[in-house]
């Protein structure tokens, strides 16, 4: 019981310490207060800005695969691009590489192909050039964009090669501002689709550079426009074959996506004779960025704990000071009785009572900085309670640490001596 | 009456030189309860170690210390500051209170590192600080206190404890010749109540209030007698 008391006394002791050096208490949490102020904001930071990286690579898909066909380099087109008739360009998956991968790839839960074009869509007098996407019925749940009005592309529509056409919500709001484009006509390269439906904007990762895409059966797709892309630019003609644009392959789950990734390398690479694709695994991306984003927390924690350190070297020296000002008071005490370990207890609850109060000023204002961030700059800053819990503890260990050399230091003086201390 | 102090053989050596500086050299004596014993002697006599060793703030290089049956010859740090905390008091010639601290809580410094609580330490400071006759200045900062007032604090304190033994250096060193007075009338009420005093000064009259006076001269005991003209047996 008289442990407690004479603990808890000389708890009170370290704190009146503190109370009685107002200013240079004050100078010392300041120390601390900027530098678990830094490591919190930075913590914030990193982890908004890792968040956004992820959630971009999440609307990907964390269990697609995905499989672009690429243009080969402009030097290869003579050597390696097969060249059919008119001096077409060649490249990218096959519908035989589609039937492929969708058959030898295990756990494949769905998958979409896609082929992509640009082309001019008239409506209303408006000429827009757009991305039209020649997809298949499932599209929508493969990529998660949802049907906002209307209908999407059905089996139905792929069967009969019906002239149908689903548009996006800017693209409808660009062509029809002030009618419902439901039922209406739109004209690609001339050719008349009638609009069954509108989606929400498409992945931007996906849908390519344009936001205005319009989606169409591939079927009619292809019926209608033929194998080839015909571009005219610069008054020169180019031409292009492709079968497949984009291929998404969708797995059960997440566990399957990089065996299935593999899988379909390995097919790619055994039967494409060029490198005219390329396999994007979101999953992989995540992981890797996950990485990247620890990596740099590790960096700015690093830096802010810099100044963490500076904080404590300062409380070390105020502690140094005020030891060699107190030796008469410490000789004192020695004489009337107190032990090594008093004297310890007391200049060690004193530093890290310093730094606790940094600690605590720092939390209160590395929570107000990451909000300000957000308002002012538009970064998105997360505050969790490891963030500032982490901080907080490092603070008070640098305290201890900090205070212990000073405290020891006062203990050790032999108390003959520090009476006679003036 | 009971033997409190006995000093076996006691020695002092400082490593000081070759050969070391010895400081006291083979001490023998024994203090009993309610005596009241000057020790005096030249600067440089041992008046200091002797002092020190007493205290239990410095141990002997050889020899025993018995202190109320124990020999604090052979504590480690941690138990002579025990013994310190709950046998001894000190009464220093520069006062030495904590400056920061109130008379109070000056007073009841020993009773803190005891681990007395607050409650029961507050009214026993009191009483002592009355009976010093400060009980109208609890709450007053050393700085505000005069020299005798300061000591009177000191002496308050040293009794916190309720100490086997009550050890004054040079008591009366930083005060006039009037309030050294009082504070020796202080020490002589004491004494009459039963204290067992050990003062160490270089002044006669100071001494001359003890009931016995030991004479220390280059670490040894020149003389020791009772100040009624009776030899030490």
């Amino acid at each position: 019981m008289k442990a407690i008391y004479k603990a808890g006394d000389i708890v009170l002791l370290g704190l009146h310490g503190v109370m009685v050096h107002k200013v240079r208490s004050a100078l010392t949490v300041l120390g601390i207060l900027f530098g678990v102020w830094s490591v919190i904001a930075m913590l914030a930071i990193n982890a908004g800005a890792s968040y956004e990286s992820q959630m971009a690579l999440r609307e990907l898909g964390s269990n697609n695969i995905i499989i672009n066909s690429v243009k080969p380099p402009t030097e290869q087109k003579a050597s390696e691009g097969r060249s059919g008739h008119h001096g077409a360009l060649i490249y990218g998956l096959t519908d035989n590489d589609v039937r492929r991968l969708r058959a030898n790839i295990p756990g494949l839960q769905d998958s979409v192909v896609v082929h992509r074009a640009a082309k001019t869509a008239t409506a209303n007098d408006r000429r827009i050039n757009v991305a039209v996407i020649s997809t298949e019925p499932n599209y929508p749940r493969v990529v998660q964009t949802d049907i906002t009005a209307g209908r999407f592309i059905s089996s139905y529509d792929m069967l009969r090669y019906q002239p149908h056409a689903v548009l996006t919500q800017g693209l409808a709001d660009k062509l029809f501002p002030l009618a419902d484009p439901l039922g209406k006509t739109v004209a690609l390269d001339g050719d008349p689709f009638i609009v069954i439906g509108i989606v929400r904007q498409l992945p931007a990762t996906l849908a390519g550079t344009s936001q205005s895409a319009i989606l169409i059966p591939i079927s009619t797709d292809r019926a209608q426009f033929g194998e080839f892309n015909i571009e005219f630019s610069q008054g020169s003609i180019t031409s292009e074959k492709v079968e497949v644009s984009q291929l998404i392959l969708q797995m059960a789950n997440d566990d399957g996506v990089l065996e299935g990734a593999a899988i379909a390398r390995n097919l790619l690479r055994r039967f494409r004779e060029s490198q005219d694709y390329d396999v994007t695994v979101p999953l992989e991306l995540i992981e890797q960025k996950r990485k990247q984003m620890q990596l740099w927390n590790y960096m700015f924690v690093s830096i802010a704990s810099v100044s963490l350190l500076v904080g404590g070297i300062g409380i070390m020296n105020i502690m140094l000071a005020s030891v060699t000002e107190r030796t008469r008071e410490i000789g004192i005490r020695r004489a009337l009785g107190a032990k090594r370990r008093d004297i310890v207890t007391q200049f060690l609850v004193e530093s890290v009572t310093l730094t606790a109060i940094g600690g605590t000023l720092g939390i209160a204002i590395g929570l107000l900085v990451p909000w300000v961030v957000q308002k002012m700059l538009g970064f998105l800053t997360i505050v969790t309670p490891s963030t500032l819990f982490l901080p907080f503890i490092m603070a008070v260990v640098v305290g201890l640490v900090s205070g212990l050399y000073p405290a020891t230091r006062a203990a050790k003086l032999d108390p003959i001596v520090a009476l006679r201390h003036e | 009456m009971k033997e409190l102090v006995r000093l076996d053989n006691l020695w002092k050596v400082y490593p000081i030189g070759v050969d070391g500086v010895i400081a006291l050299a083979d001490i023998n004596m024994s203090i009993h309860q309610g005596e009241y014993v000057a020790i005096m002697g030249p600067s440089g006599s041992g008046k200091s170690t002797m002092l020190n060793i007493l205290g239990c703030l410095d141990r002997p290089t050889s020899g025993q210390y018995w202190l109320g049956g124990e020999n604090a010859a052979v504590m480690s740090d941690s138990e002579l500051s025990e013994v310190r905390n709950l046998r001894i008091g000190f009464v220093f010639q520069s006062f030495n209170l904590i400056p920061q601290l109130s008379l109070v809580e000056n007073i009841e410094v020993p009773l803190f590192y005891q681990g007395v609580p607050r409650h029961h330490r507050h009214p026993r400071s009191r009483k002592l600080a009355q009976m010093v006759g400060l009980g109208d200045r609890l709450s007053h900062k050393p700085t505000e206190l005069s020299g005798g007032q300061r000591q009177r604090v000191a002496v308050a304190r040293a009794l916190a404890n309720d100490p086997l033994i009550l050890l004054a250096d040079e008591p009366t060193g930083n005060l006039d010749s009037r309030t050294s007075a009082e504070i020796m009338v202080l020490f002589d009420q004491l004494n009459r109540r039963g204290r067992t005093i050990i003062l160490v000064t270089h002044e006669e009259d100071v001494a001359a209030h003890a009931h016995r006076v030991i004479r220390l001269r280059d670490g040894r005991i020149a003389s020791d007698e009772f100040t009624d003209g009776r030899a030490l047996a």
